[in-house]
């Protein structure tokens, strides 16, 4: 091998080592930081309770908001109409979070069916579905034109 | 009527586009002088362009609901504040501007380049047109901004609230100066490619024109940072949510380019790494175009809207993407520099690994952004990506770039020059470590990311302050105060960040009228509550009053009821205490004598890093001003 196809190769080899070590840093980084999304009925037909953080979104349910007597902390239903969640969440509700709307909401599985919620997601202007939403509607059959505006 | 006009003069200025191109091919193609008129038809096809955005915002000041836009978009109760900015808080108002800004570029481009070669001259003009041209097209034929609609209806549906806000004047034209500012020198690289004068004159020419949409972008990212601080009440300044990362691509993407044309500039290397940057660059922002115009994201920037744009935008980021690399590979090794031989511990190599380190970044940020949209293309699977991905990452990599910052202005182009600095070097470091335990100390922290973030924040700092403090010698003219001006910035920006990682406070808490929640150093008292009734909206104003060690202030957060939309914002309350900041964001209750609910935030050194931002702006800014030593 001549001086250069050494250094070359060398190059090579430590370039390819260094990528795919960084490539591993990035992909444990991504796996420990997914948050995956659910739809109630989703949740109903697991067959094991997911661990960590999740996102579960639907509307929110019709006279379920509840408020408890502690520091600012609520009760509600997020529903697709086929299934519901029972979310549990301390802190506060934010505007655009209305019953009858759509809503995300990120947090803890308890159970199957309840969820502590950690945070709600709701930043956009009050026609707009947010597209998981719209899925999980889609999906449990009930979606209707009049949720697109 | 006015909507008759625009629709003309945008339709002409294509048609006049779609000329120029013509002209450009029978020039190339048969030989012959170019159309004397060339330049001036492009210039008209500018003002066309400028005409109908005028119109545009003419109908939306005058609330001419005749037209779809306007119609949905405004209502005659909105200030008139709201009236004139709201011609780009929709998706056909934003596009217009768009074009112009595209459009507006190539207009001073030939204004400040009359001494330039012609054919390089004429031909970045072909390409600027074409991108114009398709743009256009896509404009008329799927966003039509003065679409009419029949009946005209009474009024208007109103504009986002959230939007109501006086930054919607200045951030969304300044992020489009920004990243659509690129589209110059893109078309300038394929000039410069094609008429084979892509050579060092050509990096001397093309600095200007990355330094001025990337100064634009810098100011555009930190408006919308601090807009997000005080009006969505989320108490931050950065989410690595998918559209401030679509901001943020680009700008990491033209930062790399601005180095990298430099080394092209003074040591004739890196001639493919640039012009694949330059390429970078401007499909980034288109594609950071396509994020958030395509509704796939779920964010205030979206406007819920039609994904099939969504497809068209898809489509022209590709061909564009593919004429611009099939024309660097047919084009680019007839003119390569002198690409081997890189000196370490020269200028040019501590900026080829700065490329490197900014690389990563790029790529990281992309994959945070880009992993979950693919995911649910191709699977059923929805997920997103939390800020720790992007935190956890990133941080071991500023610190290293921070260090390499600080390094390389003292090195010399072309020469190992570590040995002459070794002492210079240490001594900077030995100081940013004894100022790091002062501090450390002092505020009672010894967590070991906390120190290292400090440390080498200060090492760039000093390095800095020291180049600025020690050559009395030098001239002042012959400082590069653009580079000192936008590092120090960042070195600023670091230290702020760490510093309001570890130290700022939030709590959230219910609190009845007259009475007092404590939390750590800090009590609140919920001392009074009245409304107020705004031009379109009815407000509940709260007075906070809030004890730290002794000293008291008085916090009036407020929530707005919106009437048209129907919706609600919360207005916050905001009181500095020297670089930090209390800051109270109110909830929305209809009974507001059995409480309200509030978020409270100390956010620790919050006003330096908007402090960084203005340094990082001027220093693109000083980039203008011509140095002494500078040819």
């Amino acid at each position: 091998m001549s001086p250069a196809t050494k250094k070359r190769l060398s190059f090579f080899l430590i370039s390819t080592i260094m990528f795919l070590i960084v490539g591993k840093f990035i992909y444990n980084s991504l796996q420990g930081n997914t948050v995956y999304f659910f739809s109630p009925t989703d949740l109903s037909n697991l067959s094991e309770k997911p661990n960590g953080l999740i996102r579960v979104g639907g509307l929110v349910k019709i006279n379920s908001i509840q408020e408890k007597q502690k520091n600012a902390s609520y009760t509600f239903v997020i529903t697709d109409l086929k299934y519901d969640t029972y979310v549990e969440y301390e802190g506060l509700l934010p505007n655009l979070f209305q019953e009858g709307k759509g809503a995300v909401i990120e947090g803890v599985l308890k159970d199957k069916k309840f969820l502590l919620g950690q945070k709600i997601l709701a930043k956009h202007d009050e026609n707009y579905m947010p597209p998981e939403v719209a899925e999980a509607l889609k999906k449990s059959g009930n979606w209707n034109k009049n949720y697109d505006q | 009527m006015t909507s008759n006009i625009g629709l003309i003069s945008l339709i002409i200025s294509s048609i006049l586009s779609l000329f120029i191109l013509i002209l450009f091919f029978k020039h190339v193609l048969f030989g012959g002088p170019l159309h004397s008129k060339f330049f001036a038809l492009y210039n008209a096809s500018f003002f066309l362009i400028a005409v109908s955005f005028v119109l545009l915002v003419i109908s939306f000041v005058v609330s001419d609901f005749s037209i779809v836009a306007v119609y949905e978009n405004s209502h005659t109760d909105k200030p008139f504040f709201y009236k004139f900015a709201g011609t780009w808080g929709n998706h056909e108002g934003s596009m217009l501007l768009f074009i112009l800004i595209i459009s507006l570029y190539g207009y001073l481009f030939l204004i400040f380049t009359k001494q330039l070669n012609f054919s390089l001259r004429f031909t970045t003009i072909f390409f600027q047109t074409s991108l114009q041209f398709v743009f256009l097209l896509f404009l008329i034929l799927t966003s039509n901004p003065f679409e009419k609609i029949f009946p005209i209806p009474n009024q208007g549906l109103g504009l986002n609230p959230i939007l109501q806000d006086p930054l919607l004047v200045l951030h969304p034209p300044f992020l489009y100066l920004g990243y659509v500012g690129f589209s110059l020198v893109f078309s300038l690289l394929l000039g410069g490619l094609v008429t084979n004068q892509y050579n060092q004159n050509w990096a001397g020419l093309a600095k200007r024109w990355i330094f001025l949409p990337w100064t634009f972008l810098t100011f555009g990212i930190g408006l919308g940072s601090f807009w997000a601080y005080y009006e969505l009440g989320w108490g931050g300044y950065w989410f690595w949510d998918p559209v401030e990362n679509a901001s943020l691509m680009p700008w990491i993407a033209s930062t790399a380019l601005i180095h990298s044309v430099l080394v092209m500039d003074k040591t004739k290397k890196l001639f493919n790494w640039t012009a694949i940057l330059t390429i970078l660059t401007f499909v980034l922002s288109l594609f950071g175009t396509f994020l958030v115009r395509s509704g796939i994201l779920n964010s205030v920037h979206a406007f819920a809207n039609d994904p099939e744009r969504g497809l068209y935008i898809l489509f022209i980021i590709s061909l564009i993407t593919l004429s611009a690399l099939v024309i660097y590979i047919l084009k680019s090794a007839k003119q390569t520099g002198d690409e081997n031989g890189f000196i370490l511990f020269s200028r040019e190599f501590s900026i080829v690994v700065n490329n490197y380190l900014l690389i990563f970044a790029l790529t990281v940020v992309t994959i945070g952004t880009t992993y979950p949209i693919l995911l649910s293309v191709f699977t059923e699977e929805s997920i997103s990506v939390g800020p720790q991905y992007y935190n956890t990452i990133l941080a071991p990599f500023v610190f290293i770039f921070l260090i390499l910052m600080g390094i390389g202005p003292y090195m010399k182009w072309n020469k190992n020059s570590f040995a002459i600095n070794r002492n210079k070097l240490t001594s900077f470091v030995l100081s940013s470590l004894i100022v790091t335990a002062l501090v450390s100390l002092i505020l009672k922290n010894q967590n070991f990311i906390f120190i290292l973030g400090v440390a080498c924040s200060l090492f760039l700092i000093i390095s800095v302050v020291y180049e600025f403090a020690y050559f009395k010698h030098i001239k002042l003219k012959q400082f590069n105060f653009a580079r000192l001006f936008s590092h120090a910035g960042f070195g600023f920006l670091i230290l702020a960040i760490t510093l309001h990682y570890f130290f700022s406070k939030e709590f959230t808490t219910k609190i009845q009228l007259g009475e007092t929640s404590s939390y750590q150093e800090f009590a609140i008292k919920f001392s009074n509550y009245f409304s107020k009734q705004g031009k379109n909206y009815q407000e509940l104003i709260g007075e906070y009053e809030i004890q730290k060690n002794g000293e008291k202030v008085i916090l009036k957060p407020s929530i707005r009821k919106y009437s048209h939309p129907q919706q609600f914002t919360s207005e916050t309350s905001i009181r500095g205490e020297w670089l930090s900041d209390m800051y109270i964001a109110m909830d929305y209750t209809s009974d507001a004598s059995s409480g309200i609910g509030i978020r409270f935030y100390y956010n620790y050194s919050i006003r330096l890093i908007w402090l960084s931002y203005i340094l990082i702006t001027i220093g693109g800014l000083l980039s203008f001003v011509q140095r002494k030593n500078e040819k």
